[in-house]
């Protein structure tokens, strides 16, 4: 490998793509368009979420006849399909939990619960203090949604069921996402499509075109071998990658007053992995096709699993679970879940480093696979 | 194996198969260093196949090939041959300038270098004017001419041009044909491939190829000779009528 000649490929990349009008327009347009149309239209519903319930409810012992727990009356009515529940005593390792990832949400019942709320609904000048704390990851904003939802649906159904109305009131009490809306939620997510969509396909369509007019036949002719062109390509696109990154959230920022609480370092770093991942996907697939028409039927096969596998727009929770371990076979899954939590929820490399790793992996593997690809063409 | 020899380009039993159809049969050649070598034959015959092995675009399915002593792929000759493609294999998305320089960068050619080499290639091509257009907005011609620009911008020992004047206009043409002559001269060797019968006449010496083999090799001169006729069509023709098992004698033809 000699640097000067991996250089003179990525630039001879770079100004192919600066010198197409069409194509410049389309990396920076196509990112805005689709933050635009899709943000305001995407939410999905929610499954299996896992949360965290801890009950210090005392009861309320009225002075002939059992003690009654008003919160075991409303956890035998929350919704199972859409929460996973996880008992636990202590709350603050409980919220620990939430801090690192493991549960959205945790439900805590405080000691005077279900006393507060029979007080209450005996004597309606009693103060309104029974309370449901829910401590949640809000960054994902559908998914706190239907956290409260799911709740407030079990208080309801609780009260109807007891004859009581005494006026529960669930606090919400934010670990992550403060004031996140869906626009926060969702960029991260059109940041890895955006990049991962447009670099497979420049990829593609340039290097069936580099196939079928002689360039390719040319350079391989030349001392430039096929890691140098693969890795010319890499240099140029992950930089284009970053780019487009920087222009996205700029005008997110500027004109979605979009929150980012994270290092957006790691989020460049992150989406230039899956830049290099990208365009190895998109020099494979050019093997396959003999003209850029070909190559336009991969399309659907490029980005269908993507949109609906990788947790862009919805998130992974509310993808039907025989098809989640599919997610995890589709790159920009990784990328997503990466930006998110740098964006949104502020986390370092410390804890994001999976994703990183799972996305460098991938990068090497079809680096490789496409270095392949390209010297397999020759026999 | 390295020797110091006299070949610049020489194969033994070279094959090439592409899903069982041979393309290139048993071909052997020899083009000494100096010659310009031209290779004549009907459309498929398997010209620019031979060209892209000899590069070490596509490898052999069987046979040897020893370009300027060295044997390939291994010889690590690349920076020394240049290689016109039969597709013009110019960049349409940038300008006749970027094409030039990135055509240099690529062989570690220095900037300066590289602006004084092209000044002088884009006069004998005679697309000076037209140096910061697209390449893709060209006509064909010029396209070809832009191509034989990037080919020889390194100043390689050994020229593989796969129908170099395809579309060139007759005048350029000539100068295309001066120019080649010129560099021999410098002891550089020429293998070209073309359609124009007129312009093999200028080659040393002339293969016609038919599925995948050569069936006759001399001078021009010598090749009317021998095939009894006054003009290359004919006397490929009359090869071509020799090489031919009886059954296909009754079809077949020559293109151009
Ligand atoms: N990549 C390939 N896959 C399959 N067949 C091929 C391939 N490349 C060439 N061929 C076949 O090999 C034969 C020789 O092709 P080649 O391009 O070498 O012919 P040619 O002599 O250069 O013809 P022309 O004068 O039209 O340029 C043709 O029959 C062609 O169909
Ligand atoms: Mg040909």
């Amino acid at each position: 490998m000699k640097l000067y000649r991996i250089m003179a490929v990525s630039r001879r990349v770079f100004q192919d793509v600066v010198n197409d009008k069409r194509t410049l327009a389309m990396l920076f347009i196509a990112p805005i368009f689709a933050m635009t149309v899709f943000g305001l239209a995407f939410s999905g519903d929610v499954e299996d979420v896992n949360v965290i319930i801890v009950n210090q409810d005392q009861g309320f012992a009225p002075p002939m006849g059992n003690t009654t727990y008003l919160s075991k009356t409303i956890i035998s009515h929350l919704d199972t399909k859409v929460v996973n529940i996880k008992y636990m005593d202590n709350p603050t390792t409980a919220r620990q939990e939430v801090v690192d990832g493991k549960a959205y949400a945790l439900i805590l019942f405080p000691e005077n619960f279900t006393e507060n709320a029979v007080l209450k609904s005996r004597n309606s000048s009693y103060p309104d203090s029974a309370e449901i704390m829910i401590q949640g990851d809000d960054s994902i904003t559908n998914i706190k949604n239907a956290i409260l939802k799911t709740v407030s649906d079990a208080v309801s159904e609780t009260m109807t069921d007891e004859g009581i109305s005494p006026s529960l009131k669930i606090i919400s009490d934010p670990v992550y996402g403060e004031d996140a809306e869906f626009i926060d939620f969702f960029v991260p997510g059109i940041l890895a499509f955006v990049v991962f969509l447009l670099t497979t396909l420049l990829t593609l369509i340039t290097f069936v075109g580099e196939r079928s007019n002689g360039t390719l036949e040319r350079v391989l002719a030349s001392p430039v071998t096929e890691g140098e062109i693969v890795a010319g390509y890499a240099l140029t696109f992950g930089l284009l990658g970053m780019i487009q990154v920087a222009f996205l959230l700029l005008v997110a920022i500027v004109f979605f007053n979009i929150m980012i609480v994270g290092n957006v370092l790691l989020a460049f770093l992150t989406v230039a992995l899956l830049a290099l991942v990208s365009l190895s996907l998109g020099i494979l697939l050019s093997s396959m096709a003999k003209r850029p028409e070909q190559a336009i039927q991969f399309i659907p096969f490029v980005v269908l699993p993507t949109f609906l596998l990788s947790g862009i727009f919805w998130p992974i929770q509310a993808i039907p679970q025989w098809l989640r371990p599919l997610s995890y076979l589709v790159p920009p899954t990784y990328a997503v879940d990466a930006c998110r939590a740098v964006m949104l929820k502020g986390w370092g490399l410390d804890r994001i480093w999976p994703d990183i790793l799972i996305l460098l992996i991938f990068a090497v593997l079809f680096l490789a696979m496409a270095t392949w690809s390209l010297k397999r063409g020759k026999k | 194996m390295e020797l110091e020899t006299e070949y610049a380009i020489q194969t033994s039993s070279l094959s090439k198969e592409f899903s069982g159809f041979k393309a290139v049969d048993n071909l052997n050649l020899s083009v000494k260093k100096g010659e310009i070598y031209g290779l004549l034959g009907p459309n498929g015959a398997g010209k620019t196949t031979l060209i892209k092995m000899l590069c070490s675009v596509i490898t052999p399915s069987a046979g040897k090939a020893h370009i300027l002593g060295k044997s390939i792929p291994d010889g690590n000759i690349s920076s020394q041959i240049g290689y016109m493609p039969q597709e013009t294999g110019v960049y349409l998305g940038l300008t006749v300038e970027q094409n030039l320089k990135f055509y240099g960068r690529i062989f570690g050619i220095e900037n300066d270098e590289i602006m004084k080499r092209e000044d002088k290639l884009l006069k004998f091509v005679d697309l000076v004017n037209w140096k910061h257009e697209m390449a893709e907005n060209l006509s064909g011609g010029m396209k070809h001419r832009l191509s034989l620009a990037c080919t020889l911008l390194h100043q390689p020992q050994l020229l593989f041009l796969d129908e170099p004047t395809v579309g060139v206009d007759p005048e350029l043409r000539v100068s295309f044909w001066d120019y080649f002559q010129d560099i021999l001269k410098q002891d550089t060797t020429i293998l070209i491939t073309t359609h124009y019968m007129d312009e093999a006449r200028h080659c040393d010496r002339i293969g016609f190829m038919q599925h995948g083999h050569l069936i006759a090799e001399d001078s021009p001169r010598v090749l009317m000779e021998k095939s009894g006729k006054d003009s290359l069509e004919d006397a490929f023709l009359e090869f071509s009528n020799r090489d031919k098992s009886p059954a296909e004698k009754s079809q077949g033809g020559v293109s151009q």
